[in-house]
């Protein structure tokens, strides 16, 4: 199907040479079978997705760079040829569909690569018949796309990339702006597609455990310029982003490591490994008090009456499911969000009654899309930008924000960072105001587990007497990381407010992959776990 | 699309009939009236264009807009009357309608203006007749607007406007999402500080942009990997020659143009050229739609009604050019 | 050879358009039926030669990623003006229009220009026989502003920019109140065109007429509105522009 011989790609520096140095990808080698299922992985920033995007010719073109080697399809080298000349042969799906989406209606939609290549009207008559029902469309046909589920747009993407008559189908993280169902969804359809139509499928995934037991085969792209291909087992000797299962196997130095939590589970069985308690921290005095809050939008009730207690050196993650209020509850408390009733007491007053320069000293936080805060054209503008705001000595957001990430030259553009170097900044510019309430809405979504476990030390870090973290997640394994106190939160009404081991442990709903491996209690994370 | 398979669709129905239909009928109707100075043809043809509305129309939400249509209309003709009593040309007729102390006053520039004064009868009904001409302009094209789907007509734009007609779409599809993201942005805003006053802007206006440029390139780039920018077998010639034959069709209009305005009338020979010039318009478009191959998968035939819709259109048009609906 | 017939043909629709646009001011005829024809044909001519400009620009060879950024300018203008309408005198679209059609040329400013009035119409319901009329003043804002001279100190490239935005408003408000006075003065009155007459009579009641209704004040919120939003965004949007574009590899084939 796919044969890559040699293939190198460069991006080009600010002066528009090539980076020959440290080349993105580099003297790649790797085949790829006629309905296979690949997995694609990588830390962030390694070039998961400039991988796929060599493959269709959106790299270079698209992406600008230097591309070298063979890239044969079909024994075809289509090497440096424009994105168009591919869509017959390969399907292309990008992370959020609502983003690529040409038309109104699902079936115009789907019929777009069909018409752009003057496909005949009886053909794809026939093929909107065959792809809706493998997909489940048939119903929507009519439907404007903007009335559909994440999942069910994901479908019609899928469909779309393949009305052409393409066999091989490149997914650039395609399941990370769905929930737990609408990614299950896709995921079985993929395996489907790749059984029964013989569709080779390329799927770049950070959430790796999800997908891992579904895949023939893995493709790490390290990072380095080496991009390797084999079976899942022998695939993830890497740290940086292996997920929790895998992790605890390489610690626990198993050989071959699991891949699916049965195979961990019984090797776990065999041989458990010894564990520290886990270490939460007693909380300080109360820093802020949340009394008969209420947020209604029109007739929906977001957040129902609810009262709260955040006290400091404590960092309580609030978790529930997509809808369940936890961003209304969050910038109720921070004070600039709507409240319908009740108010929040700190020690400056309620947040609300405050002037926004007043209510930023009190509580801070970090929004769902941290890059909205960013509006400057360099790093050292952004930082000298929030120095003077704060009205802190110059340089007093840098030093912070480079003991969150380390060294950065600061001319670069703030939209040129990484999303967890964007999310640090973020939370640098926020910290410097040094108010004792943090909120951090979503704060993981998009980063890969070594840049998760970056924030969760840079979390333990900001411990304070007189801090209070709130964080809002459905990150069940960052919670088990950092969390002193769990809140769920359900159709806008606190139903359980614990210890993290109570929520995340064995048998629970929430349990985290090391609880349910392990099966011990008090063992929520792999931290714990003594070699 | 529940309109579309609705049992009670009738045969003039919107969601049956084809947009360009309604906008040839509208244009027809504008064009008719713009020619007339009869008032009773004039209401007539405002008349007509609000019952059609009130029959064909389905419940869809831009068919509710002819009511903002009628209540323009209203105001172009209030305005018209106004203005032609309050800046009447003094000429000393007999059938004097109205007294009012007269005004002078001098703007700097021109003749000094002399206010009210004496209104004549005949003024005032050449000043309806202006204003219902406008009215009924703009209720022509009102009914145009209540009675077709926008999206549908974007759909059955020619293949020359392939590409405007991308843009557009694209647009309106994103601007729910972008007013999404102002809100979202507007609000992250005050996390950070200077959320008043005009500083701000930049500081909203800036993620925006870069959100949705960034958004745009994920777009393009969905758009050339599915097949967009394939060139059809135009060859060199075939676009030396629309560029040809686009050049003539602007020139023969830009020259008709010229002549309408600067020479008195020979014989119509000014509507000769422009003629000549819309004929050429047709080629042109003709020879731009050829150049790249797509198959248009949807299609919105023309069905007997639309037919119907132009042809009465049509008519009425040939009606006021022969000078029916003159005094 | 393609692109110099390109540009003539350009010229002589920019021509066609003033014309039409100020027709009043030339029109010979005083024969009222003679002029009502006129006034017709010029309805039917301007969105015509309106798509015959945007089917030249668009006929090169346009890429998925011009119309792409297209699409969101579009968008992003036409949803500023529905946040910035029913103020009066605030005109925001003109200032995205400027800046976009100084970074990316001439054509594109063009067909920015003329769709942003297009799709606010559509998403407000604004359409009505003024709508070519809009589109066409404001591409051809768009298309002025493709030729802005560019210059490496900043203080002049903000005086050449809110120069011409000041020139564009000024000169678009003047095209459009010449286009509906004739229909809303209509003749006879002491404000009104007079066929035939010294165009110098003609203009300075039509000066009298923008006085009288208040159009140069509307010119002027719009020439303030454009120049205060150019100087404080201006620097950070044609950064993030120019950025984009190069990111992209577009630049001003249009």
């Amino acid at each position: 199907m796919i044969e890559i011989k040699n293939l190198s790609f460069s991006y080009l520096n600010a002066e528009g040479k090539q980076k020959s140095e440290n080349p993105q990808l580099n003297r790649v080698n790797l085949k790829i079978e006629a309905g296979e299922f690949v997995l694609v992985c990588g830390p962030t920033g390694s070039g998961k997705s400039t991988f796929l995007q060599t493959l269709n010719g959106l790299a270079p073109n698209f992406t600008g760079g230097v591309i070298t080697g063979e890239l044969l399809i079909n024994g075809v080298d289509l090497l440096g040829a424009e994105p168009h000349e591919f869509s017959h042969l390969i399907g292309y799906v990008n992370q959020q569909p609502e983003g690529a989406f040409v038309a109104d209606l699902v079936l115009d939609e789907i019929v777009y690569s069909a018409e752009q290549l003057a496909i005949s009207k009886e053909q794809i008559a026939k093929d909107v018949q065959r792809l809706s029902r493998l997909l489940g469309l048939e119903d929507m046909l009519d439907s404007p796309l903007a009335t559909l589920s994440g999942g069910q747009q994901q479908r019609v993407a899928i469909a779309a990339a393949l009305i052409a008559g393409a066999k091989v189908l490149l997914l650039d993280e395609p399941t990370s702006a769905l929930d737990l169902q609408g990614a299950t969804e896709v995921l079985t359809l993929l395996q489907k597609l790749a059984k029964e139509e013989g569709v080779s499928i390329l799927l770049a995934e950070h959430r790796i455990s999800r997908v891992i037991g579904s895949v023939d085969s893995v493709i790490v792209v390290h990072g380095d310029g080496l991009v390797t291909k084999g079976k899942p087992a022998e695939q993830f000797n890497d740290t940086r982003f292996a997920p929790p299962i895998i992790e605890l196997g390489q610690k626990l130095g198993w050989n071959p490591l699991p891949i699916s939590t049965r195979q961990a589970e019984q090797l776990w069985e065999r041989a458990p490994a010894a564990f520290e308690p886990k270490t939460i921290n007693q909380p300080s005095g109360i820093v802020c008090e949340v009394i008969d809050l209420e947020v209604t939008f029109g007739l929906v009730s977001a957040v129902k009456k609810t009262n709260l207690r955040l006290f400091g050196n404590q960092i309580t993650a609030l978790m529930g499911e997509n809808g369940s209020g936890k961003t209304s509850l969050c910038w109720a408390i921070q004070g600039s969000g709507t409240r319908t009733s009740g108010g929040v007491k700190t020690s400056a007053g309620d947040p609300k009654s405050l002037s926004v320069q007043e209510r930023l000293a009190v509580t801070t936080m970090v929004p769902q899309r941290a890059a909205d805060l960013l509006f400057l054209n360099s790093l050292a503008d952004e930082l000298h930008e929030s120095d003077t705001f704060a009205k802190v000595p110059a340089g007093t957001t840098a030093n912070l924000f480079q003991k969150l990430t380390g060294r950065i030259d600061t001319s670069i553009h703030p939209r040129d960072l990484s999303a967890g170097q964007q999310l640090s900044l973020v939370l640098a510019l926020q910290l410097v105001k040094d108010a004792p309430v943090l909120i951090l809405d979503e704060p993981t979504r998009g980063l890969d587990y070594a840049a998760k476990r970056a924030l969760a030390n840079q979390l333990d870090l900001l411990r304070d007497e007189k801090r209070s973290v709130l964080l809002a997640t459905h990150d069940i394994e960052f919670v088990a990381m950092v969390a002193d106190r769990v809140l769920v939160l359900k159709e806008g009404l606190i139903i359980q407010d614990s210890s993290p081991l109570e929520v995340l442990g064995h048998g629970s709903e929430l349990a985290s992959q090391v609880a349910e491996v392990t099966n011990e209690p008090g063992l929520i994370t792999i931290g714990q776990i003594l070699k | 699309m529940s309109v579309l398979t609705s049992n009670r669709a009738h045969f003039f129905s919107t969601s049956r009939t084809h947009p360009g239909a309604w906008w040839l009928a509208g244009l027809a109707l504008s064009l008719s009236a713009s020619l007339s100075s009869n008032l009773v043809a004039l209401i007539a043809i405002s008349a007509g264009a609000m019952f059609i509305v009130r029959l064909c129309r389905d419940n869809a939400p831009w068919s509710r807009s002819i009511r903002f249509y009628l209540f323009l209309g209203a105001i172009v003709v209030l305005l018209r009357v106004i203005f032609r009593v309050i800046f009447n040309l003094a000429d000393a007729t007999q059938d004097v309608f109205l007294t009012l102390p007269s005004i002078s006053i001098d703007l700097g520039i021109g003749n000094s203006l002399h206010l009210l004064g004496s209104v004549s009868f005949l003024s005032i009904q050449a000043a309806l007749v202006d204003g219902f001409r406008l009215a009924a302009i703009i209720l022509s094209i009102g009914m145009a607007n209540s009675l077709a789907n926008p999206r549908k007509l974007l759909r059955a734009t020619p293949g020359a406007l392939y590409e405007i007609a991308t843009a557009v779409s694209i647009a309106i599809n994103l601007a729910p999402q972008l007013i999404a993201s102002l809100k979202q942005v507007r609000r992250a805003r005050g996390l950070r500080g200077h959320s008043k006053g005009i500083k701000a802007l930049t500081g909203i206006i800036i993620p925006v942009l870069e959100d949705t440029i960034e958004q745009s390139m994920q777009l393009a780039a969905s758009m050339s990997a599915r097949g967009f920018g394939r060139k059809g077998n135009r060859t060199h010639l075939q676009l030396l020659l629309t560029r040809v034959s686009t050049f003539l069709t602007l020139t023969l209009l830009t020259v008709g143009v010229a002549m309408l305005l600067f020479s008195p009338v020979q014989q119509h020979v000014d509507l000769m050229v422009i003629l000549a010039g819309l004929v050429f318009s047709a080629i042109t478009l003709k020879l731009s739609s050829t150049r790249t191959t797509r198959t248009k998968y949807i299609v919105q035939r023309w069905q007997l009604a639309d037919l119907f819709i132009v042809i009465s259109s049509a008519l009425i048009l040939l009606a006021a050019f022969s000078g029916v609906f003159s005094k | 050879m393609n692109k110099l017939i390109s540009r003539i043909s350009v010229g002589v629709a920019g021509l066609a358009s003033l014309l039409i646009f100020t027709w009043p001011l030339f029109i010979s005829t005083g024969e009222q039926n003679e002029t009502l024809l006129a006034q017709t044909v010029f309805i039917v001519l301007m969105p015509l030669v309106l798509i015959l400009v945007l089917i030249e620009f668009a006929t090169g060879d346009i890429s998925s990623k011009h119309l792409a950024l297209l699409g969101v300018l579009i968008a992003l203008n036409a949803v500023i003006r529905l946040l910035g309408a029913g103020t009066a005198g605030i005109e925001t679209a003109f200032f995205l229009i400027i800046l976009g059609a100084f970074v990316f040329g001439s054509g594109f400013g063009f067909i920015l220009g003329a769709c942003s009035i297009l799709v606010s119409a559509l998403l407000t319901g604004g359409i009505g026989p003024w709508l070519p009329f809009q589109m066409m003043g404001a591409a051809l804002v768009g298309l002025g502003a493709g030729l802005i001279p560019r210059s490496k100190r900043a203080w002049l490239q903000k005086v050449y920019l809110v120069g011409y935005a000041v020139f564009a408003s000024f000169s678009y408000g003047g095209l459009l109140t010449m286009w509906n006075w004739p229909y809303l003065a209509g003749t006879g009155t002491q404000l009104s065109y007079v066929a035939g007459d010294a165009i110098i009579a003609n203009l300075s009641r039509f000066i009298q007429y923008e006085i009288v209704t208040g159009g140069l004040v509307w010119d002027m919120g719009r020439a303030i509105t454009t120049s205060m939003l150019i100087l404080l965004t201006g620097t950070a949007l044609i950064a993030t522009l120019k950025r984009a574009a190069i990111r992209a590899g577009v630049g001003r084939e249009l």
